[in-house]
């Protein structure tokens, strides 16, 4: 492999990156603070899509104005199951993942009445190339870099530096300590929900205009969020971000060297090794 | 009991009344009917056990009086764009056989009819769906699409005894062990017959580089057309192969386009996957063109890649322009029922097209008999005639040959720039 292969597979690796961070963001933040893997992040991811198509592409409203809409859409529809399934379970763990899994099974079945049994496609919003130290990468793909950072900082500053971002750290340490201390738990879970489904709706906005679309389009996205999760450390951040741009970098570059599935292979021997030596994962902590 | 008339009722007090034969039996009268016909007590609806047994038995008549043709395809996903025009074109022809008043056999009409299942080119869904035509709609004719599925399905096929047309590439598919097994598509070893084809007008073209699906239907694939371009003189310059439903071929291609082909090659990716393919590759600063020989809507791939990006590919079996009368009579028919054209659905019409002029040759609904009349027949297709050969290759003449459309994309259209019949015939 020559170094400028090794940079250009690196700077892919980054791009690449991002888009598992935006993925793994919101579904740390839930595991954090709730405890439950949501399996419905992938099916809201393609939901995010989806917006994108019909109020950018289908109505021709401005991509960010869009983007917009699709993170308010989907944050009110988390808050909305929320409501509707995780409160009335009383928040019981495995009751909430199998309803959440109802809940993909059933939105990945629907898309395909609603959106169509054809991919759709969402053309380009960021178009043509930028030599990145000497690599050809789209635009649209170094666009994802800054707006993932943009969000990454904006959730680190409302979970430091505001009233309800504390209410969730509390929430995180301990739920009845926290509701003892005034906290309205209901309402700080609810905002969790609405929180993670937005960032799984951005991910999927984002990705539109680079991928296709169509109604199983998040369950690639997911495992690799999975994957990210439990390298980084379940309910990190940090661990996302820092996952997510290893995981990133190492299916860019293994791949570049020794071919996809020696890549997606490694991938797991490396969760393995961390795990075996750090069970928690990299930035994880035992309850 | 009022119940509509029609065939199901004659052929049930048919049965009642004891006479096969003499069927003007009114219909309206429907299972009230048949209970008095058969003496039984007119007013019990439910009925003395033996008059249901009557009942169910009429049923399977009734059944036999439709020729029930199932189809496993992708309805939805990224292969839909094959699957859909795959049903759709057998219904079709199907549709105009009925129109006609059904096929005959042995001086009885019978009905044509299509029970399509979506496997979603997943091999689990596959197998259900075939399951289930064959235990439970009792269907003995099958058109499966996608080879991974075809493969998986060998044994249940060969045990049930039921003639399969698909259009699948696989190794051994075509092959004596499979002998009701007739793939109606050509496949690599008959398309790569375009590569001399480019070799002659293209002799600028060396390395080429190709990527597929990582299944059954992209591993034969690849070895197929390696072999005939090393022949021919190409280097490889890189093999890849990738997941179904991957996205991000950034990668890949970065490890391909470090090995600086001229062409590359996207042999039985299905037009999703072909689409981002092609879009990523140029983001990456690929300038040569793209090559399928299998098939591929190139409308779909440019709806993903983008117009400018898919053009001067070359592609087997999807062809826009110019389109000979017999297509263009197709074309219409087709936009006419399904509101939209496909161009895919040209090609797809071979199940279809040999089911009924075998059936109509072999005179019995025996799947044995209608195989034994697929080596026989010759039939028209829609690019001209059409027959079963290929025994010097696979050691069966199971596969179909007929002279196969290859297009270039000019100005965003399939432009046809070639017919070229197999090496083999």
């Amino acid at each position: 492999m020559t170094a400028s292969l090794l940079v250009q597979s690196a700077v892919i690796g980054l791009s690449i990156g991002s888009i598992y961070i935006l993925m793994a963001l919101g579904l740390t933040l839930m595991f954090g603070m709730m405890h439950i893997i949501n399996f419905a992040h992938g099916a809201v991811y393609m939901l995010g899509a989806y917006v994108i198509y019909y109020v950018f592409f289908q109505s021709g409203a401005p991509y960010f104005v869009s983007f917009v809409v699709a993170m308010v859409l989907l944050g009110v529809f988390g808050y909305l199951v929320e409501r509707s399934i995780y409160r009335p379970v009383k928040g019981g763990i495995e009751p909430t993942l199998v309803a959440l899994l109802a809940l993909t099974t059933f939105l990945q079945a629907a898309g395909y009445p609603v959106f169509g049994q054809l991919d759709k496609h969402v053309p380009p919003v960021f178009e043509g190339t930028k030599n990145v130290l000497g690599v050809m990468v789209s635009v649209e793909r170094l666009v994802i870099i800054p707006i993932a950072a943009a969000l990454v900082v904006g959730l680190y500053l409302f979970i430091n530096k505001t009233k309800m971002g504390a209410a969730m750290r509390a929430i995180e340490q301990d739920k009845e300590a926290a509701a003892l201390q005034g906290v309205n738990v209901h309402v700080v879970n609810g905002l969790a929900f609405a929180i993670g489904f937005a960032l799984a709706a951005a991910s999927g906005a984002l990705m539109a205009p680079i991928f296709k679309l169509d109604p199983m389009m998040g369950e690639q996205p997911l495992l690799k969020a999975f994957i990210i999760i439990i390298l980084g450390g379940l309910g990190s951040i940090p661990g996302a971000i820092v996952g997510g741009l290893m995981l990133g970098l190492i299916d860019s570059i293994v791949a570049t060297a020794l071919g996809a599935e020696p890549a997606f292979l490694l991938s797991f021997v490396f969760i393995i090794l961390v795990l075996l030596f750090k069970p928690t994962g990299l930035f994880g902590y035992a309850q | 009991m009022k119940r509509s008339t029609g065939l199901p009722y004659r052929c049930v007090l048919a049965d009642c009344l004891g006479n096969t034969t003499e069927r003007v039996v009114e219909g309206r009268h429907g299972l009230a009917g048949a209970s008095r016909a058969s003496g039984e007590y007119e007013g019990d609806r439910r009925g003395p056990p033996h008059v249901i047994v009557r009942a169910n038995s009429s049923a399977r008549r009734i059944a036999a009086d439709v020729i029930k043709f199932g189809i496993s395809t992708p309805l939805s996903g990224p292969a839909a764009p094959w699957g859909i025009p795959h049903k759709n074109a057998t219904e079709l022809i199907f549709d105009e056989v009925n129109s006609q008043g059904g096929l005959d056999v042995g001086g009885k009409k019978y009905k044509l009819e299509v029970i399509a299942y979506d496997h979603k080119y997943v091999i689990a869904e596959g197998v259900a769906t075939i399951n289930r035509l064959i235990s439970k709609d009792g269907v003995k004719y099958i058109s499966v699409l996608g080879g991974a599925v075809v493969k998986a399905n060998e044994e249940p096929v060969n045990e049930a005894g039921v003639l399969n047309l698909p259009l699948a590439y696989a190794e051994g598919l075509v092959s004596p062990k499979n002998p009701l097994t007739f793939h109606s598509f050509p496949s690599p070893p008959e398309t790569t017959v375009f590569w001399k084809w480019i070799k002659e007008r293209h002799p600028q073209i060396k390395r080429v580089a190709t990527i597929s699906p990582n299944d059954d239907t992209g591993w034969w694939s690849i070895k197929i057309e390696t072999t005939y371009v090393e022949k021919l003189g190409y280097q490889i310059a890189a093999k890849e192969f990738f997941e179904r439903g991957l996205t991000d071929f950034n990668p890949i291609l970065l490890r391909m386009l470090a090995q600086k082909p001229d062409i590359i090659s996207v042999m039985a990716s299905p037009a999703g996957s072909v689409g981002l393919i092609i879009k990523q590759a140029r983001e990456l600063g690929f300038k040569g063109r793209f090559i399928h020989v299998g098939q591929v809507d190139t409308s779909v791939v440019a709806n993903i890649a983008g117009k400018a990006n898919v053009e001067g590919m070359w592609v087997h079996g999807y062809v826009q322009s110019p389109l000979p009368e017999k297509v263009k009579a197709w074309q219409a028919k087709y936009t006419k029922k399904y509101g939209e054209w496909n161009a895919t659905s040209i090609d797809f019409t071979n199940p279809a097209f040999a089911f009924v002029a075998a059936v109509k040759k072999a005179q019995s609904l025996d799947p044995k008999k209608i195989a034994d009349a697929l080596h026989s027949v010759e039939f028209e297709n829609l690019w001209g005639k059409a027959h079963f050969g290929g025994k010097d290759f696979y050691g069966i003449a199971n596969q179909i040959i007929y002279p196969m459309p290859f297009s270039e994309v000019k100005d965003g259209v399939a432009t046809l720039v070639a017919q070229l019949t197999p090496p083999h015939n």
